[in-house]
């Protein structure tokens, strides 16, 4: 009797053991869930080689247009002599894309002469003769919308996540260049972030493309190439 | 006693309209109230004064002559660039002056934007002598009360002429009073278009409204979107091919701009051109739905009589209405 209850105690033992130290579904969907980078995305500057172009840039497609094809709108001031629709970016201040935080207008945004002075992400780059750069704000400066900092994520060397507080500044306008669009939708050629990354090197390809919605370059396209290496830091 | 004080009730003086008043007049409410809803107001008019609203900063004498003296100053600079600046470079590049680049790369994006100048500047001008046109129309279309407000100048009346009515139901002694602020209430909804000189004001919004058809559409937008595109790029052309071609020919940049005033001029003026022209393309990009709403209302000059004809029906059936006295049966006023 002694004996048999030793042993189913030991029994009931070795089966709590296994019970505590398994690990739950929960935490195994965790585990195999997309993880936030905690750090920059440090962005490599625009170049052109040819008619192609790498690194960081962005082109606008003119509507009625489709991101491979075109039509896209030229911009005189675009150093890329052999093609002049992409405009080439030049790391901001901060290296470019903190992730999960916000990097809002200066105050003002713009000069006298309309040109944004929003110097974080990239610096302020000529179009049409007027500086535009881009600001990520808690609210959406064209739209009004409360949106959040932008956060991308990586599983498996894919990245994804949302950039909805994307704004393009120019001109003494500002437009929202998100993906999603504020609000969560995705109209005309907008598509989602989406990229790569490599875990040991760090470097990235992050893309995404947001129709302009509203204002004079309504139905307009932008399509962002961010390019560079990721700096983590610490929480 | 009390078959005696039904006699005196019944015999007491309060006229009381027929039944096809009383009918006709709640027909009469019931369609004003219904007014806003048939053509769709409520959903409408907003977007009406949104439109309204958004033009208002373009629609002044001083802003429009801006936008047609921005046109001429890049015209004139196309021109003097065809005909001056390229011809002053051929020869500067057969005497072999140092500096000098090819003709084909010197000439690349101001070529192409002088192709289509004609085409570019044809259409603006056009676009901007019908708005410069109908700045009167404008002008009286905005002087009137709030578009928001318009449903409401028939729900309101038409609800208070049926509340009437409810109570005239409840007490029939109140008819002699409801009746005349029936005439009130009738004769204020025919003065109404003439306090607000809907007469006037009402047909040249109509002719505004016209007038714009053509402009405010999503393809004349998306053409208008597309000049500035070859804009920028003819004078980016002139600007970073053109100008610093003259300089690298031996000239100087108080000499250019003495010797092709009117390239210096765009160069000097471009960045104020984008400032003044982009907002204005933004408000036409803007306002195509709302003016597509507007549209869709039954013609302007109409508006004042969907007024004056209830009105005026409202004050004469209640003004002449027939009276009668209440018969033996009806039940007597409390």
């Amino acid at each position: 009797m002694a004996h048999r209850i030793r042993i189913a105690g030991t029994l009931l033992v070795l089966v709590l053991t296994g019970l505590l130290s398994a690990p739950t579904g929960a935490a195994n969907a965790s585990s195999s869930a997309a993880k936030a980078l905690v750090g920059t995305f440090d962005l490599t500057a625009g170049s052109c080689a040819g008619t192609a172009a790498t690194g960081t840039y962005f082109r606008m497609i003119y509507p009625g247009g489709t991101l491979t094809g075109g039509k896209f709108f030229d911009n005189p001031d675009s150093t890329c002599t052999g093609d002049f629709s992409y405009t080439l970016a030049t790391p901001g201040t901060a290296g470019g894309l903190i992730n999960g935080k916000y990097q809002p207008d200066p105050t003002p945004a713009f000069s006298s002469s309309g040109g944004a002075l929003a110097s974080s992400i990239v610096q302020p780059q000529a179009f049409t003769a007027i500086d535009f750069s881009i600001s990520t704000n808690p609210t959406d400066p064209q739209t009004g919308l409360s949106v959040p900092a932008p956060l991308i994520k990586v599983k498996n060397g894919k990245l994804s996540g949302q950039v909805e507080a994307w704004s393009a500044d120019w001109n003494n306008l500002h437009f929202n260049q998100g993906s999603p669009k504020p609000g969560g939708s995705e109209p005309g050629l907008t598509t989602s972030v989406s990229g790569t990354y490599n875990g040991r090197t760090h470097a990235f390809v992050l893309t995404w493309a947001s129709e302009v919605v509203g204002g004079p370059f309504n139905g307009f396209t932008g399509y962002w190439h961010l390019q560079g290496t990721f700096k983590a830091s610490k929480r | 006693m009390v078959s005696g004080r039904a006699e005196s009730a019944r015999s007491s003086t309060h006229p009381f309209p027929s039944k096809w008043t009383i009918g006709v007049l709640a027909i009469l409410g019931a369609a004003l109230i219904a007014m806003p809803a048939v053509f769709a107001l409520f959903s409408r008019a907003p977007k009406g004064e949104q439109m309204i609203e958004s033009f208002r900063p373009f629609m002044t004498s001083k802003r429009l002559t801006g936008f047609k003296v921005d046109i001429a100053l890049v015209n004139a600079a196309v021109s003097q660039s065809e005909h001056v600046v390229v011809p002053y470079l051929d020869r500067a590049a057969d005497a072999g002056g140092s500096g000098v680049v090819s003709l084909d790369v010197r000439h690349s994006g101001f070529g192409q934007f002088a192709m289509q100048w004609g085409q570019i500047d044809a259409h603006m001008n056009s676009l901007l002598d019908t708005v410069t046109n109908n700045l009167g129309n404008y002008d009286a279309v905005a002087a009137l009360p709030s578009f928001s407000l318009f449903p409401w100048f028939f729900v309101t009346p038409g609800a208070v002429l049926l509340l009437l009515l409810i109570a005239v139901g409840l007490s029939r002694r109140r008819w002699t009073f409801v009746r005349w602020v029936l005439v009130v209430l009738g004769l204020g909804l025919v003065l109404a278009p003439v306090v607000f000189q809907m007469f006037q004001r009402a047909p040249k919004g109509g002719h505004m409204m016209t007038a714009f058809k053509t402009i405010e559409t999503t393809g004349n937008v998306q053409t208008i979107q597309g000049y500035f595109g070859t804009m920028a790029i003819g004078q980016g052309g002139i600007r970073l091919e053109l100008v610093p071609a003259l300089e690298a020919s031996g000239l100087t940049k108080t000499e250019v701009e003495s010797r092709f005033p009117a390239v210096a001029s765009l160069d000097n003026r471009w960045v104020h051109i984008l400032n003044d022209m982009t907002p204005m393309i933004g408000a036409m990009s803007d306002n195509v739905a709302n003016y597509q709403a507007m549209a869709a209302l039954p013609p302007f000059a109409l508006f004042p009589y969907f007024f004056v004809l209830p009105g005026i029906l409202i004050a004469v059936i209640a003004g002449i209405a027939k009276q009668r006295a209440p018969s033996a049966t009806e039940p007597i006023d409390p």
